[in-house]
C-alpha cells in the first residue's frame, strides 16, 4: 500500500455547527480546548452525543465531566467524495474513536499516514475550526 | 400463530426514472389509480391510508391529509410514517392494526418520492453539530465504516458483494420498471473496478437516487372475497425494531436490529429461516444484504459471505432475491424506495412477474432498513412474511 499523508483535506471547508441549547456546555468547553462529556453518576457511564437525558435512566442529573482525549480507531473510512458544502477536497479520513471513557465519537483523523492507520490505531485530540468554532477531531498518539 | 384475516388484494408500481420532474403527488396519484385497477375496486372503498415519508415533500407537516385531498379519499385513519426505507413494510403492519382495532376497513399503503427532482430534507439535531462538520459521505460514509468493521472481525469478501451487484442486475434487466440507466449488465470484475466512493463501499455498492411510487390496497379477507379478489397475499408475520443496542455506548456496528424483527417475523408466522421461498430485502448498499441475511438467522454471524457464496439468488435459483432488481440496480425512488422491494414481493406471490416470475411462490420475507444513527448501524428495522392465499 502506498502512503500518503493526509493533513487536513477538510481545513477551511468545514461548516459550523448548528448548535442546540441543551449542548451549550459541550461549545463552551471546545472554546477552552476540552473535550466535554456527560457523566451519569447512577449509572456511572459517560454518553456523547449530548443528550436532553441520560439514555441509561432518562433522568436529568448529569454532570458534564472532561474527557482524557485519548482513544483508539474503532472503524474508519477513506472517502474520495465529501457532500456539499464542501468543494471537492482531497481524500480524507472519517473515522469511529473510541474513547477511554468507553463512549464512540465520529470525526475526522488528521496528520495522519495512510500506511499507519488501521483499527485500534491509538489516537489523541485535536482541534480545528469548523467556521469560526473549535471542533473535535482525533491525530495518530 | 400467523393469522389470515387480512389480505393484500391489489398494487401498483410507477416506472422508475432518474429526474422525472414529477411532484410526489403526482406520482402516487398514478400508483393509487394503478392499485385501484389491480384489485378491481372503487376508490370509494378506500377508509384509511397509510403513507411513507419522502424527501421531496419532507417541509409538509400535513402531508397526509393533503395526499389524501389530492387523491380524493375521505378517511376514517390516516398516518404518516418516517421509518425512511422501512415506511413501507411498517405501514402494511400499521394497516393490520388499525384494521383489527376496528378504525378502518380497506386501507392504500402508498409511498411516493421524487428525491431525485427535489430533496427538501432538513434533518438538523446532532447531525447539524457532530456530523456535518466532519463531512462524512452521507450513507456511504456510514456503510463504509460499517464494512471497514465487518472486514476487521470476520473478513470481508468482495467477490461476493460482487456476485449480489450481477445477480440484482440481471433481475432489473428483466423488470420494465427498472431505471433505464441502470439496465446494462454488468459482472462481478466491473463490481471490483467501480470507483470507490469512500473505501470500501464503491459506486456499484451504492443506489442511485431516482423518483417512483408504489401502492398496494390492504383489507380484510372477508371483505375482499366480498368485493370478488381473484389474489390475496396475507401478511403473516412483522417485526420492527427502532433504534438497537441505543443504551449500549460501544456496541457491535455488525449487529443489527434485524437480529430482533428478523426471528419476531418468522415466530409469528410459525416458519424458521429454511421455510422462507423468497427473498425481497431492502438493499441500499450490498453489505446490508449480507448482514440483513446474518441478523435474520440464515447463516451465522461473520458467515454471511460465505452464505452468498454457497446460494443462487436469482430467480431461478434455491433462495431468488430481489428479482426486480433491488433497488441497487432498479433505482432507489427516494424515501419510497423500500416499497420496490414489498411490490416485487407482492407481485411475485400473485404470479405476475412475467419472464422473472419464481417457481416458488407460496411466501416471501420483505425488509426495510431506515435512518443511520451516530455512529452506529441503521436506526430501524422491518421484517414482513407474506403468504400467498391458497
Amino acid at each position: 500500500m502506498s502512503t500518503t499523508m493526509i493533513e487536513d483535506p477538510l481545513a477551511g471547508q468545514r461548516p459550523k455547527p448548528i448548535q442546540l441549547n441543551f449542548t451549550k456546555p459541550f461549545w463552551e468547553g471546545a472554546k477552552e480546548k476540552k473535550f466535554l462529556l456527560q457523566y451519569d453518576p447512577k449509572a456511572k457511564k459517560y454518553q456523547f452525543y449530548p443528550r436532553p437525558v441520560s439514555v441509561y435512566t432518562g433522568e436529568r442529573e448529569m454532570e458534564w465531566r472532561e474527557a482524557s482525549g485519548k482513544g483508539t480507531v474503532y472503524s474508519y473510512t477513506l472517502s474520495y467524495k465529501a457532500p456539499p458544502p464542501f468543494k471537492d477536497p482531497k481524500p480524507y479520513i472519517v473515522a469511529t474513536i473510541e474513547l477511554e471513557e468507553k463512549v464512540r465519537v465520529l470525526t475526522n483523523i488528521i496528520n495522519c499516514d495512510t500506511a499507519k492507520l488501521k483499527i485500534g490505531m491509538p489516537v489523541k485530540l485535536a482541534w480545528v475550526k469548523a467556521g469560526d468554532t473549535d471542533y473535535p477531531v482525533f491525530e495518530p498518539a | 400463530m400467523a393469522q389470515r384475516d387480512i389480505a393484500i388484494i391489489g398494487y401498483s408500481e410507477t416506472p422508475i426514472v432518474l429526474r422525472s420532474g414529477r411532484s410526489q403527488y403526482d406520482l402516487a396519484g398514478e400508483a393509487m389509480a394503478g392499485a385501484l385497477k389491480h384489485a378491481g375496486i372503487d376508490k370509494s372503498e378506500i377508509d384509511g391510508m397509510a403513507v411513507s415519508s419522502c424527501f421531496s415533500d419532507a417541509g409538509n407537516p400535513f402531508y397526509g391529509p393533503i395526499l389524501s385531498a389530492y387523491l380524493g379519499l375521505e378517511l376514517n385513519w390516516c398516518q404518516v410514517t418516517d421509518l425512511g426505507g422501512a415506511s413501507a413494510s411498517g405501514n402494511v403492519a400499521r394497516a393490520v392494526a388499525a384494521i383489527r382495532a376496528g378504525l378502518c376497513e380497506t386501507v392504500l399503503v402508498v409511498a411516493a418520492d421524487s428525491q431525485s427532482s427535489e430533496n427538501k430534507q432538513s434533518i438538523g439535531a446532532f447531525r447539524g453539530e457532530f456530523q456535518y462538520p466532519m463531512g462524512i459521505m452521507g450513507p456511504p460514509g456510514y456503510f463504509a465504516l460499517i464494512s471497514q468493521r465487518y472486514d476487521h472481525q470476520y473478513g470481508l469478501d468482495a467477490k461476493a458483494l460482487g456476485k449480489l451487484a450481477v445477480t440484482q442486475r440481471n433481475h432489473a434487466l428483466m423488470n420494465p420498471l427498472a431505471c433505464e440507466k441502470l439496465k446494462k449488465p454488468i459482472t462481478v470484475d466491473d463490481y471490483l473496478k467501480s470507483p470507490m466512493i469512500s473505501d470500501p463501499i464503491r459506486m456499484l455498492d451504492c443506489v442511485m437516487v431516482c423518483d417512483g411510487a408504489s401502492a398496494f390496497i390492504v383489507t380484510t379477507t372477508e371483505r375482499a372475497k366480498k368485493l370478488g379478489a381473484k389474489k390475496m397475499v396475507h401478511p403473516i408475520g412483522y417485526g420492527e425494531r427502532v433504534n438497537y443496542l441505543e443504551t449500549d455506548p460501544t456496541p457491535d456496528i455488525t449487529d443489527g436490529g434485524h437480529s430482533v424483527a428478523g426471528p419476531k417475523a418468522l415466530k409469528q408466522a410459525g416458519m424458521e429461516v429454511k421455510d422462507i421461498q423468497m427473498l425481497q430485502p431492502y438493499d441500499d448498499f450490498l453489505i446490508a444484504l449480507v448482514l440483513q441475511m446474518e441478523h435474520m438467522g440464515f447463516c451465522k454471524k461473520g458467515q454471511g459471505c460465505a452464505y452468498v457464496n454457497e446460494h443462487d439468488f436469482s430467480h431461478t435459483g434455491d433462495l431468488p432475491l430481489n428479482t426486480g432488481g433491488g433497488q441497487i440496480s432498479a433505482g432507489q425512488a427516494g424515501l419510497a424506495g423500500g416499497a420496490h422491494n414489498l411490490a416485487e414481493a407482492v407481485r411475485q406471490l400473485f404470479g405476475e412477474a412475467g419472464e422473472r416470475q419464481v417457481k416458488r411462490r407460496e411466501n416471501a420475507l420483505v425488509t426495510g432498513i431506515g435512518w443511520i444513527p451516530y455512529g452506529r448501524n441503521w436506526g430501524s428495522s422491518t421484517a414482513l412474511i407474506l403468504e400467498a392465499a391458497q
